[in-house]
């Protein structure tokens, strides 16, 4: 069969950033055909952003640096041809959905671009309704591009891509900082374009489970050097090589490897759902399952309450009702998560527990004290709040400085300060870059100073808002991580975030939210098992729970399981509970 | 807060092109600056505010913007009713002028001083000038789309460099005010009380909004930067429009409304005093009192 046309082709392709020594990109070499659909993964400074922006000449042409190889696009050489040729061919969509949209309404988004390259006002406005159609916003022309949701957002800025009529659309991390909703929005619009419009696409992130349905291809990245290319089969079946490389392999993989490797008779590692349970089916014909029995691993926190909510109601000046009659009781001790879709009312809740929001009716209780009796800052000394975008929360020059920001301006004598920072940077394993500017670090790590300045406070409560978005899961793991160290040393712990696969071992209650309620209030091996509760606000529950569900179905049973080794053990005849326990440990 | 705040009603300002509308403020303006009598600046600060609540201008903006300028016109009025003697005579004719009240003249320093009537009144004449001013553009900002905006501005020779400079910042800055209200939450969620700091501290506190606000800024021009390049832009006035620019015959006819008043309101001022400082209110037969 003739293979499909090359579209792009790295010779050799090695980059340096200005005053930088060490390469970002080493001696890539590879060829991508019209009609792929690759999947661009690494660890955060694997160089995958750096190997998008070559290909529409942003780098080397717009950051300057060192450039060698050659790389050619369309038949057109990188280096030759300006970036304003390129991007007729290259469209490009970024991570942040605020930062890449430049005008005031959708139609003017999309026409930017075709204003820039002179293309008359009729077929403009043909093109705007082609694309709106393509990325299902149609409708939407007039709006304000922040009226719309971040899944929205990135669509359009899809959209915007389209009407450029690109050979190739590049998508960095398009989906790091949107729902479980947004993210299904982006893939299916972006599956869609490459099956049945043949556009070619070339999307860099971390979403395991979709690159891995989605994707004709992966480039594995590590360190700017191309590790290893192959369908979405080969690769992620090689956990370990993922592992090395600090990447997440689908839990559907990892859950066979883990069977394959007690020597159960596993031919093929599944990477996708639909074969996993084909894969189910042929392991259950070949061996007997053996599950545990189901004993609960959590118990009801017997603790004072530490934070209550009866009857809460909020609604927003703009009449949106964010909440409507919520009441819950957060004990001494616990390790909660809340989900649930945007614009559930997580947020508003938390804001609740600050006193950042007051409640239109029903009443909030910190400690058994309404929170109308505390100032802001009071109550911060109580309930320590790290957001979700660390770089609002960074004020000083050094990490010892911000750490020590609020106790300083609290007026705590300079010993405790000293110890206080000093204790709060062992805490979050940071000790050694007390004198480095928090901007010079990692994101993860400088959500890490965020969450030790928060820390020097001595909350009893800690809340973390999203503390996985926008990082990989290196830099999430090692968060959740000390949020887990923090429990076991009596804090009372709340995560908000939409990565249910990260939560098992660390949650151990979940409030799931929808339209302003709360949905359910359960313990995670039961909450992650409601899939119709959690269908009905917009997510979708790890694959290892699907897995579990199809296991319990063919035995008859329920098998509340909620991790790849819980699962893997009921192949293998090892108790999922102490499974459970040990990764808890 | 999305944008700039706009109308909230359609009115004929909404159909009109951005350049008959720059016309009309040229005009406001320069009738508002030649006059200085207090009873016709009232009469067209008045009418600016209607026509400003007609279009659509919520009354609390106008009201924000009036309680803000407190200050400033009581500066007026008091610097104009005590010490703007000199300009009023010249401008009534008058020797001398109509006291409100004297300071007793064994007080300190003011001792013997006090205000005029016609000081007073000119002080008013200045604060109806400056509300028709401050009025006006609002009134033709907010009733114009920012894309008409941007595309007028090109046609009337405004570089597109320049123009897309400004509708950048429009967008910006609420997005960089934002970022300032989540800097300053965060601030206060480390358990500082700004507003129980006392000025010098508050004022520390808050000057480091300024780190991450520019730093964060920085960042996303620089984004911004790659977004433009990847959109093809250049900053090239060569480039195509999707909206349309045309000056229908509806703004010719505001355009030749516009001028025709201009031109009334000068011959009046200028032939028959219409618009002057003693216009209807000081007739130039005063009764003569003493004042210092």
């Amino acid at each position: 069969m003739e293979q499909p046309e090359l579209l792009v082709r790295f010779e050799e392709v090695s980059y340096i950033y200005p005053h930088s020594t060490r390469p970002a990109l080493r001696n890539i070499s590879l060829e991508i055909r019209r009609g792929e659909f690759i999947g661009l993964i690494g660890a955060t400074g694997a160089g995958k952003t750096t190997l998008c922006l070559t290909l529409n000449g942003i780098i080397p042409q717009f950051y300057g640096g060192r450039f060698f190889g050659r790389l050619r696009v369309a038949g057109m050489d990188t280096l030759e041809h300006p970036t304003r040729q390129l991007a007729r061919h290259v469209g490009m969509v970024f991570q942040d959905p605020e930062s890449q949209l430049v005008a005031n309404s959708v139609e003017d988004e999309i026409a930017f671009a075709l204003e820039n390259l002179q293309v008359p006002r009729d077929e403009m406005r043909a093109r705007i309704s082609h694309v709106l159609q393509a990325v299902r916003l149609d409708g939407y022309e007039r709006k304000h591009p922040h009226e719309l949701s971040g899944g929205q957002k990135q669509r359009l800025a899809i959209a915007a891509a389209l009407a450029m009529r690109p050979t190739l659309l590049v998508l960095d991390e398009p989906t790091s900082q949107l729902d479980p909703v947004g993210e299904q929005e982006v893939f299916s619009v972006v599956g869609e374009l490459n099956r049945q419009l043949g556009m070619t696409v070339l999307m860099a992130g971390h979403a395991a489970e979709r690159l891995a349905e989605y994707a004709t291809r992966i480039i594995l990245l590590s360190a700017g050097e191309l590790v290893a290319v192959g369908t979405p089969d080969e690769i992620y079946s090689q956990i370990e090589l993922l592992e090395r490389h600090h990447l997440r392999p689908p839990q559907i993989a990892s859950t066979f490897y883990l069977i394959g490797r007690a020597g159960r008779p596993v031919d093929r590692l599944p990477v996708c759902m639909r074969d996993g349970l084909q894969a189910l089916d042929a392991l259950c014909g070949q061996c007997e399952l053996s599950p545990s029995p189901v004993t609960a691993d959590y118990t009801t926190a017997e603790g004072p309450a530490v934070i209550s909510v009866r009857g809460l109601k909020y609604t927003y000046p703009d009449g949106t009702q964010a909440l409507s009659g919520v009441s819950l009781e957060i004990r001494e001790g616990e390790y909660v998560l809340i989900i649930g879709q945007n614009g559930a009312g997580k947020t508003t809740l938390i804001k609740h527990f600050l006193r950042l929001l007051e409640p239109a009716e029903g009443e909030v209780l910190i400690g058994g004290v309404d929170t109308r009796k505390f100032t802001v800052g009071e109550l911060a000394r109580r309930v320590g709040y790290v957001g979700q975008n660390p770089d609002h929360q960074i004020f000083s020059a050094t990490v010892k400085d911000e750490v020590s920001f609020a106790l300083r301006h609290l007026g705590y004598p300079a010993a405790e300060i000293r110890a206080r920072t000093q204790a709060s940077l062992e805490a979050v394993g940071l000790l050694g870059v007390e004198d480095v500017h928090p901007l010079a670090l990692t994101r993860g790590e400088r959500a890490r100073v965020v969450l030790a300045a928060v820390l020097a406070l001595q909350p009893e409560v800690i809340v973390l808002d999203e503390p996985t978005t926008g990082q990989d899961y290196q830099g999430a793991k090692s968060i959740l991580d000390i949020t887990r160290e923090l429990h076991r040393e009596g804090k009372t712990v709340i995560v908000v975030t939409h990565h249910l696969y990260m939560m098992p071992g660390y949650a151990r209650r979940v409030l799931v939210m929808g339209r302003g309620t709360l949905l359910l209030d359960a313990p995670i091996r039961q909450a992650y098992h409601q899939v119709n509760v959690l269908a009905s606000t917009f997510l979708e529950p790890p694959q290892a729970v699907l897995l579990a569900r199809e296991i319990g179905k063919r035995i008859g049973g329920e098998l509340p399981l909620l991790t790849p080794e819980e699962v893997a053990a009921c192949f293998i005849g090892v108790n999922a509970y102490d499974r459970a326990a040990e990764s808890q440990t | 807060m999305i944008g700039l705040q706009r109308a909230r009603r359609d009115s004929l300002l909404t159909h009109l092109d951005f350049r008959s509308k720059l016309l009309m403020i040229a005009v406001i303006s320069l009738v508002a600056f030649v006059w200085e009598s207090p009873v016709a600046l009232a009469a067209f600060a008045l009418a600016t505010v209607i026509a400003s609540l007609m279009t659509g201008i919520e009354a609390a903006y106008i009201g924000r913007i009036v309680r803000l300028m407190m200050p400033f016109y009581a500066l007026l009025l008091i610097t104009h009713g005590f010490w703007n003697t000199q300009q009023v005579k010249i401008l009534t004719g008058r020797e001398t002028l109509t006291p409100l009240f004297t300071f007793p003249s064994h007080w300190p320093l003011v001792g013997g001083g006090g205000m005029s009537v016609e000081g007073l009144a000119y002080g008013w004449a200045v604060i109806f000038k400056t509300i028709v001013l401050m009025l006006t553009l609002p009134l033709v900002i907010f009733t114009t789309d920012v894309n008409q905006m941007m595309v007028g501005l090109v046609r009337i020779g405004v570089p597109y460099r320049l123009v897309f400079i400004l509708s950048s910042t429009l967008r910006f800055f609420p997005l960089l005010f934002g970022e300032a209200q989540a800097i300053i939450e965060a601030q206060r969620l480390r358990g500082l009380e700004p507003g129980q700091m006392g000025p010098l501290q508050r004022a520390r506190v808050y000057a480091r909004i300024a780190i991450p606000l520019i730093l964060g800024a920085m960042v996303k021009s620089q984004q911004l930067e790659i977004v433009l390049q990847a959109r093809a832009f250049t900053g090239s006035g060569e480039r195509t429009y999707l909206h349309e620019s045309r000056v229908k015959m509806i703004d010719w006819a505001v355009i030749l409304l516009c001028l025709a008043l201009f031109i009334a309101a000068m011959v009046a001022y200028f032939r028959a005093g219409v618009g002057r400082f003693a216009w209807l209110i000081f007739p130039p037969s005063p009764t003569p009192v003493s004042h210092r």
